[in-house]
Protein backbone atom coordinates (compact mmCIF):
# COMPACT_ATOMS: atom_id res chain seq x y z
CA UNK A 1 0.00 0.00 0.00
CA UNK A 2 1.31 3.46 -1.04
CA UNK A 3 1.84 5.95 1.60
CA UNK A 4 0.10 9.66 1.72
CA UNK A 5 3.09 11.45 0.29
CA UNK A 6 1.53 13.30 -2.16
CA UNK A 7 2.96 15.19 -5.32
CA UNK A 8 6.57 15.36 -3.75
CA UNK A 9 8.42 17.83 -5.29
CA UNK A 10 6.15 18.67 -8.27
CA UNK A 11 3.30 20.67 -6.30
CA UNK A 12 5.08 23.39 -4.04
CA UNK A 13 3.28 23.34 -0.50
CA UNK A 14 5.33 20.15 1.34
CA UNK A 15 2.77 17.94 0.81
CA UNK A 16 0.67 17.60 4.35
CA UNK A 17 -2.92 16.04 2.22
CA UNK A 18 -1.64 13.52 4.23
CA UNK A 19 -4.61 12.00 6.54
CA UNK A 20 -7.74 10.58 4.95
CA UNK A 21 -10.06 11.64 8.01
CA UNK A 22 -9.28 15.79 6.75
CA UNK A 23 -10.26 15.32 3.12
CA UNK A 24 -13.01 12.70 3.50
CA UNK A 25 -15.83 15.09 3.18
CA UNK A 26 -14.72 16.03 -0.19
CA UNK A 27 -13.73 12.51 -1.46
CA UNK A 28 -17.32 11.73 -0.75
CA UNK A 29 -19.28 14.48 -1.20
CA UNK A 30 -17.70 16.56 -3.79
CA UNK A 31 -16.43 16.07 -6.93
CA UNK A 32 -17.98 15.69 -10.05
CA UNK A 33 -21.63 13.57 -10.44
CA UNK A 34 -22.72 12.62 -13.54
CA UNK A 35 -26.37 12.17 -12.89
CA UNK A 36 -27.52 9.27 -15.70
CA UNK A 37 -24.56 7.17 -13.83
CA UNK A 38 -25.05 5.14 -10.63
CA UNK A 39 -23.38 6.19 -7.27
CA UNK A 40 -22.80 3.09 -6.19
CA UNK A 41 -25.75 2.53 -3.51
CA UNK A 42 -23.95 0.88 -1.08
CA UNK A 43 -21.57 3.97 -0.15
CA UNK A 44 -25.00 5.63 0.50
CA UNK A 45 -25.40 3.87 3.16
CA UNK A 46 -22.23 3.51 4.53
CA UNK A 47 -22.50 7.21 4.85
CA UNK A 48 -25.98 6.80 7.03
CA UNK A 49 -24.33 4.49 9.22
CA UNK A 50 -21.23 7.29 9.84
CA UNK A 51 -23.62 9.83 10.54
CA UNK A 52 -25.71 7.45 12.88
CA UNK A 53 -22.38 6.98 14.63
CA UNK A 54 -21.70 10.59 14.73
CA UNK A 55 -25.08 11.74 17.00
CA UNK A 56 -23.70 8.73 19.20
CA UNK A 57 -20.55 10.34 19.65
CA UNK A 58 -21.43 14.13 20.02
CA UNK A 59 -23.51 13.21 23.41
CA UNK A 60 -20.14 11.54 24.59
CA UNK A 61 -18.05 14.26 23.59
CA UNK A 62 -20.97 16.62 25.95
CA UNK A 63 -20.36 14.49 28.63
CA UNK A 64 -16.45 14.35 28.63
CA UNK A 65 -16.52 18.39 28.61
CA UNK A 66 -18.71 18.04 31.42
CA UNK A 67 -16.01 15.73 33.40
CA UNK A 68 -13.51 17.87 32.51
CA UNK A 69 -14.99 21.63 33.60
CA UNK A 70 -15.57 19.24 37.10
CA UNK A 71 -11.48 18.56 37.13
CA UNK A 72 -10.57 22.79 36.65
CA UNK A 73 -13.20 23.26 39.68
CA UNK A 74 -11.32 20.55 41.54
CA UNK A 75 -7.82 21.77 40.83
CA UNK A 76 -9.01 25.18 41.93
CA UNK A 77 -10.89 24.75 45.28
CA UNK A 78 -8.04 22.20 46.05
CA UNK A 79 -5.12 25.02 46.37
CA UNK A 80 -3.81 28.17 45.55
CA UNK A 81 -4.69 28.11 41.97
CA UNK A 82 -6.41 31.67 41.18
CA UNK A 83 -8.44 32.27 38.24
CA UNK A 84 -4.83 34.39 37.13
CA UNK A 85 -3.06 31.51 37.28
CA UNK A 86 -5.60 29.03 35.53
CA UNK A 87 -5.96 31.31 32.32
CA UNK A 88 -2.08 31.76 32.28
CA UNK A 89 -1.71 27.81 31.45
CA UNK A 90 -0.07 25.02 33.85
CA UNK A 91 -2.68 23.32 35.22
CA UNK A 92 -5.37 23.95 34.18
CA UNK A 93 -4.80 24.19 30.13
CA UNK A 94 -2.85 20.78 30.82
CA UNK A 95 -5.90 19.25 31.91
CA UNK A 96 -8.31 21.09 29.01
CA UNK A 97 -6.04 19.94 26.53
CA UNK A 98 -5.80 16.03 27.60
CA UNK A 99 -9.65 16.23 27.83
CA UNK A 100 -10.65 18.16 24.73
CA UNK A 101 -8.38 16.76 22.60
CA UNK A 102 -9.88 12.41 24.34
CA UNK A 103 -12.93 14.05 23.59
CA UNK A 104 -12.37 15.23 20.10
CA UNK A 105 -10.34 11.94 19.27
CA UNK A 106 -12.94 9.64 20.22
CA UNK A 107 -15.61 11.31 17.29
CA UNK A 108 -12.75 10.73 15.02
CA UNK A 109 -12.21 7.32 15.58
CA UNK A 110 -15.94 6.62 15.62
CA UNK A 111 -15.91 7.46 11.64
CA UNK A 112 -12.62 6.03 10.90
CA UNK A 113 -13.82 2.43 12.40
CA UNK A 114 -17.29 3.17 10.17
CA UNK A 115 -15.35 3.79 7.63
CA UNK A 116 -12.55 1.48 7.45
CA UNK A 117 -13.41 -1.10 9.96
CA UNK A 118 -12.25 -4.09 8.38
CA UNK A 119 -8.86 -2.83 7.13
CA UNK A 120 -6.82 -2.95 10.84
CA UNK A 121 -3.73 -3.60 9.37
CA UNK A 122 -3.81 -0.04 7.38
CA UNK A 123 -5.56 2.11 10.39
CA UNK A 124 -2.20 3.54 11.67
CA UNK A 125 -2.47 5.60 8.44
CA UNK A 126 -5.85 6.94 8.99
CA UNK A 127 -5.20 8.98 12.41
CA UNK A 128 -5.16 12.57 11.72
CA UNK A 129 -1.65 13.57 11.68
CA UNK A 130 -2.22 16.91 13.17
CA UNK A 131 0.14 19.12 15.04
CA UNK A 132 0.04 17.18 18.82
CA UNK A 133 1.80 18.49 22.06
CA UNK A 134 4.05 16.35 23.38
CA UNK A 135 3.16 14.37 25.71
CA UNK A 136 3.00 15.76 29.22
CA UNK A 137 4.77 12.97 31.83
CA UNK A 138 5.77 15.85 34.06
CA UNK A 139 2.15 17.24 34.65
CA UNK A 140 1.98 16.23 38.19
CA UNK A 141 5.35 17.57 39.05
CA UNK A 142 4.52 21.27 37.39
CA UNK A 143 0.76 20.83 39.39
CA UNK A 144 2.80 20.84 42.40
CA UNK A 145 5.13 23.59 41.38
CA UNK A 146 2.28 26.02 40.42
CA UNK A 147 0.41 24.55 43.48
CA UNK A 148 3.93 25.95 45.50
CA UNK A 149 4.31 28.95 43.57
CA UNK B 1 -12.88 -8.63 -10.69
CA UNK B 2 -16.55 -9.64 -12.01
CA UNK B 3 -16.85 -6.24 -14.26
CA UNK B 4 -20.18 -4.46 -13.34
CA UNK B 5 -19.30 -1.41 -15.34
CA UNK B 6 -16.58 1.14 -15.39
CA UNK B 7 -15.71 2.96 -12.16
CA UNK B 8 -14.83 6.40 -13.06
CA UNK B 9 -12.05 8.61 -11.15
CA UNK B 10 -11.83 11.80 -13.38
CA UNK B 11 -12.52 13.89 -16.68
CA UNK B 12 -9.10 14.86 -18.38
CA UNK B 13 -7.90 15.93 -21.19
CA UNK B 14 -7.78 13.51 -24.49
CA UNK B 15 -4.62 11.62 -24.68
CA UNK B 16 -4.08 12.31 -20.68
CA UNK B 17 -2.50 8.14 -19.83
CA UNK B 18 -3.14 6.90 -16.50
CA UNK B 19 -0.95 7.55 -13.84
CA UNK B 20 1.75 5.25 -13.92
CA UNK B 21 2.06 2.48 -10.96
CA UNK B 22 -1.51 3.57 -8.80
CA UNK B 23 -3.72 0.83 -8.51
CA UNK B 24 -7.46 1.60 -8.45
CA UNK B 25 -10.25 0.86 -6.46
CA UNK B 26 -11.27 -3.01 -5.73
CA UNK B 27 -9.33 -6.04 -4.28
CA UNK B 28 -6.86 -6.68 -6.14
CA UNK B 29 -6.42 -3.17 -7.04
CA UNK B 30 -8.21 -2.53 -10.45
CA UNK B 31 -5.84 -1.47 -13.36
CA UNK B 32 -6.42 2.25 -14.53
CA UNK B 33 -6.83 2.49 -18.18
CA UNK B 34 -7.91 6.02 -20.43
CA UNK B 35 -11.38 5.90 -22.49
CA UNK B 36 -10.69 8.82 -24.69
CA UNK B 37 -13.32 10.76 -26.69
CA UNK B 38 -11.63 13.22 -29.03
CA UNK B 39 -10.56 16.00 -26.97
CA UNK B 40 -11.68 14.66 -23.38
CA UNK B 41 -11.36 11.37 -21.88
CA UNK B 42 -11.74 9.95 -18.60
CA UNK B 43 -9.70 7.27 -16.41
CA UNK B 44 -11.69 4.55 -15.32
CA UNK B 45 -10.83 1.25 -14.13
CA UNK B 46 -13.59 -1.90 -14.20
CA UNK B 47 -15.76 -1.53 -11.12
CA UNK B 48 -15.44 -4.26 -8.48
CA UNK B 49 -18.55 -6.39 -7.67
CA UNK B 50 -19.21 -5.42 -4.10
CA UNK B 51 -17.79 -1.41 -3.89
CA UNK B 52 -17.98 0.17 -0.79
CA UNK B 53 -16.42 3.29 0.99
CA UNK B 54 -13.85 0.94 2.35
CA UNK B 55 -10.42 3.21 3.78
CA UNK B 56 -8.47 1.59 0.84
CA UNK B 57 -10.94 2.12 -1.70
CA UNK B 58 -10.95 5.95 -0.72
CA UNK B 59 -7.51 6.13 -0.29
CA UNK B 60 -7.25 4.02 -4.14
CA UNK B 61 -9.09 7.03 -5.17
CA UNK B 62 -7.49 9.85 -3.76
CA UNK B 63 -4.22 8.85 -4.62
CA UNK B 64 -4.91 8.05 -7.94
CA UNK B 65 -6.51 11.59 -8.64
CA UNK B 66 -3.05 13.56 -6.96
CA UNK B 67 -1.01 11.31 -9.02
CA UNK B 68 -3.08 12.60 -12.05
CA UNK B 69 -3.09 15.64 -11.35
CA UNK B 70 0.44 16.58 -11.36
CA UNK B 71 0.12 15.58 -14.93
CA UNK B 72 -2.31 18.44 -15.94
CA UNK B 73 -5.95 19.65 -14.99
CA UNK B 74 -8.43 17.05 -13.56
CA UNK B 75 -11.57 17.11 -12.83
CA UNK B 76 -11.99 14.96 -10.09
CA UNK B 77 -15.60 12.23 -9.45
CA UNK B 78 -17.53 11.91 -7.15
CA UNK B 79 -16.22 8.71 -4.80
CA UNK B 80 -18.51 5.63 -6.34
CA UNK B 81 -19.26 7.01 -9.68
CA UNK B 82 -19.78 3.88 -11.47
CA UNK B 83 -21.07 3.96 -15.92
CA UNK B 84 -22.95 1.31 -16.91
CA UNK B 85 -20.52 0.57 -19.69
CA UNK B 86 -17.50 2.23 -22.22
CA UNK B 87 -20.77 3.11 -24.87
CA UNK B 88 -22.34 5.19 -22.39
CA UNK B 89 -19.26 7.02 -21.26
CA UNK B 90 -18.07 7.32 -24.45
CA UNK B 91 -21.68 8.93 -25.05
CA UNK B 92 -21.66 10.81 -22.17
CA UNK B 93 -17.62 12.26 -22.49
CA UNK B 94 -19.01 13.16 -26.03
CA UNK B 95 -21.50 14.76 -25.18
CA UNK B 96 -20.49 17.63 -22.31
CA UNK B 97 -17.26 17.94 -24.33
CA UNK B 98 -17.15 21.53 -24.47
CA UNK B 99 -18.37 22.12 -20.67
CA UNK B 100 -15.43 19.92 -19.36
CA UNK B 101 -13.02 21.48 -21.41
CA UNK B 102 -14.23 25.05 -20.43
CA UNK B 103 -13.63 23.55 -16.51
CA UNK B 104 -10.47 21.83 -17.37
CA UNK B 105 -9.08 25.01 -18.79
CA UNK B 106 -10.21 26.77 -15.34
CA UNK B 107 -8.74 24.89 -13.30
CA UNK B 108 -5.53 24.52 -15.04
CA UNK B 109 -2.38 25.26 -12.67
CA UNK B 110 -4.58 24.97 -9.73
CA UNK B 111 -4.53 23.44 -6.58
CA UNK B 112 -7.46 22.97 -3.94
CA UNK B 113 -6.23 23.78 -0.04
CA UNK B 114 -8.77 22.62 2.42
CA UNK B 115 -9.12 24.80 5.07
CA UNK B 116 -10.73 23.77 8.66
CA UNK B 117 -11.23 25.79 11.99
CA UNK B 118 -11.70 23.27 14.79
CA UNK B 119 -11.85 24.40 18.82
CA UNK B 120 -8.82 25.36 20.17
CA UNK B 121 -7.65 22.29 22.54
CA UNK B 122 -6.07 23.90 25.24
CA UNK B 123 -8.58 26.61 25.08
CA UNK B 124 -11.46 25.15 28.22
CA UNK B 125 -10.05 26.74 30.79
CA UNK B 126 -10.20 30.39 28.93
CA UNK B 127 -13.83 29.41 28.21
CA UNK B 128 -15.03 28.89 31.63
CA UNK B 129 -13.66 32.33 32.56
CA UNK B 130 -14.85 33.95 29.45
CA UNK B 131 -18.33 32.82 29.25
CA UNK B 132 -21.34 33.47 31.45
CA UNK B 133 -23.24 31.16 30.23
CA UNK B 134 -20.70 28.53 30.59
CA UNK B 135 -20.05 29.40 34.19
CA UNK B 136 -23.69 29.68 35.44
CA UNK B 137 -24.72 25.97 34.18
CA UNK B 138 -21.31 25.24 35.59
CA UNK B 139 -22.25 26.28 39.10
CA UNK B 140 -25.45 24.57 38.47
CA UNK B 141 -23.90 20.88 37.84
CA UNK B 142 -21.80 21.63 41.25
CA UNK B 143 -25.25 22.06 42.96
CA UNK B 144 -26.84 19.65 41.45
CA UNK B 145 -24.58 16.46 39.63
CA UNK B 146 -25.94 14.28 37.46
CA UNK B 147 -26.38 13.30 34.30
CA UNK B 148 -28.78 16.25 32.66
CA UNK B 149 -26.86 18.89 34.34
CA UNK B 150 -23.74 17.33 33.06
CA UNK B 151 -24.98 17.18 29.43
CA UNK B 152 -26.14 20.27 28.98
CA UNK B 153 -23.07 21.78 30.67
CA UNK B 154 -20.73 20.10 28.72
CA UNK B 155 -23.26 20.97 25.66
CA UNK B 156 -22.90 24.94 26.50
CA UNK B 157 -19.04 24.51 26.57
CA UNK B 158 -19.00 22.75 23.35
CA UNK B 159 -20.96 25.22 21.53
CA UNK B 160 -19.12 27.68 23.25
CA UNK B 161 -15.70 26.44 22.01
CA UNK B 162 -17.61 26.15 18.52
CA UNK B 163 -18.68 29.35 18.33
CA UNK B 164 -15.71 30.73 19.58
CA UNK B 165 -13.58 29.01 16.61
CA UNK B 166 -16.02 29.54 14.38
CA UNK B 167 -15.27 33.74 14.69
CA UNK B 168 -11.77 33.06 14.80
CA UNK B 169 -11.71 31.10 11.71
CA UNK B 170 -13.42 33.68 9.52
CA UNK B 171 -11.27 35.88 10.22
CA UNK B 172 -8.64 34.11 8.65
CA UNK B 173 -10.75 33.34 5.70
CA UNK B 174 -11.38 36.59 5.35
CA UNK B 175 -7.54 37.23 5.15
CA UNK B 176 -7.23 34.12 3.13
CA UNK B 177 -9.43 34.99 0.21
CA UNK B 178 -8.30 37.57 -1.86
CA UNK B 179 -4.91 35.13 -2.24
CA UNK B 180 -7.65 32.83 -4.46
CA UNK B 181 -8.93 32.41 -7.57
CA UNK B 182 -12.65 31.22 -6.14
CA UNK B 183 -13.55 29.91 -2.15
CA UNK B 184 -16.10 27.02 -1.70
CA UNK B 185 -17.86 26.30 1.21
CA UNK B 186 -17.69 22.74 2.22
CA UNK B 187 -20.32 20.23 3.80
CA UNK B 188 -20.32 20.82 7.29
CA UNK B 189 -18.24 18.10 9.34
CA UNK B 190 -18.89 17.27 12.83
CA UNK B 191 -16.56 18.86 15.29
CA UNK B 192 -15.36 21.37 12.59
CA UNK B 193 -16.88 24.97 12.84
CA UNK B 194 -15.75 25.84 9.71
CA UNK B 195 -15.00 23.83 6.64
CA UNK B 196 -14.32 25.89 3.44
CA UNK B 197 -11.93 24.92 0.42
CA UNK B 198 -9.68 27.65 -1.98
CA UNK B 199 -8.30 27.56 -5.56
CA UNK B 200 -5.05 28.37 -5.19
CA UNK B 201 -2.81 28.95 -8.87
CA UNK B 202 -0.12 26.43 -8.22
CA UNK B 203 3.05 28.26 -8.04
CA UNK B 204 1.21 30.52 -5.08
CA UNK B 205 0.58 27.31 -2.73
CA UNK B 206 3.88 27.87 -0.63
CA UNK B 207 2.54 31.73 -0.49
CA UNK B 208 -0.31 30.53 1.21
CA UNK B 209 0.31 28.62 3.32
CA UNK B 210 2.90 30.65 5.09
CA UNK B 211 0.07 33.18 4.89
CA UNK B 212 -2.66 30.87 6.25
CA UNK B 213 0.31 29.53 9.00
CA UNK B 214 0.79 33.05 10.62
CA UNK B 215 -2.95 33.73 10.48
CA UNK B 216 -3.04 30.13 12.16
CA UNK B 217 -0.57 30.69 14.86
CA UNK B 218 -1.79 34.49 15.76
CA UNK B 219 -5.59 33.34 17.15
CA UNK B 220 -4.36 29.62 18.44
CA UNK B 221 -5.78 30.59 21.84
CA UNK B 222 -9.22 30.22 20.01
CA UNK B 223 -9.05 28.64 17.00
CA UNK B 224 -7.52 25.05 15.78
CA UNK B 225 -6.75 25.69 11.82
CA UNK B 226 -6.45 22.94 10.08
CA UNK B 227 -5.38 22.49 6.52
CA UNK B 228 -4.99 19.93 3.88
CA UNK B 229 -3.69 20.66 0.70
CA UNK B 230 -2.46 20.66 -2.39
CA UNK B 231 -5.11 18.30 -3.35
CA UNK B 232 -7.30 17.63 -6.40
CA UNK B 233 -9.74 20.53 -7.19
CA UNK B 234 -13.10 18.67 -5.99
CA UNK B 235 -15.04 21.56 -5.10
CA UNK B 236 -14.65 23.24 -8.18
CA UNK B 237 -15.75 20.81 -10.29
CA UNK B 238 -18.51 24.06 -10.49
CA UNK B 239 -21.46 23.09 -12.77
CA UNK B 240 -18.98 21.11 -15.31
CA UNK B 241 -22.08 18.09 -15.42
CA UNK B 242 -25.05 19.34 -13.28
CA UNK B 243 -25.37 22.40 -13.39
CA UNK B 244 -28.00 22.54 -9.96
CA UNK B 245 -25.42 21.41 -7.93
CA UNK B 246 -25.68 23.27 -4.59
CA UNK B 247 -21.66 24.04 -5.56
CA UNK B 248 -21.29 27.55 -4.13
CA UNK B 249 -18.34 28.51 -5.86
CA UNK B 250 -17.77 32.61 -5.74
CA UNK B 251 -15.07 34.54 -6.86
CA UNK B 252 -12.93 34.11 -9.88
Amino acid sequence: MTTTTYADGIVPCPPRAGTLYDVLELILDRGMVIDVFVRVSLVGIEIIKIDARIVVASVDTYLRFAEACNRLDLERDSGSTTVPELLSGGVAKSVGKRKVRKAAESVGDTVRRAVGGDDEAEEEEARPRKRRAPARPKSGASRRRRAEA
Amino acid sequence: MAGDGLYVYAVVRGGTPPPEGAGGVGDPPGVPRTVTAGAVAAIVSDAPARLRARRRDLLAHQELLMRLAEGGPVLPMRFGTVAPDEGALLARLAGARKNYLAVLDRLDGHVEVNVKALPAADSLADVVAEEAAVRRLRDEARRRPGYETSVRLGEAVASALSRRAAEAGREVLRELAPLARAVAHGPEVQGCALNTSFLVPHDRGEHFRTTAERLAEARRSHVEIRFAGPLPCYSFVGDADAPGRPAAVTGG
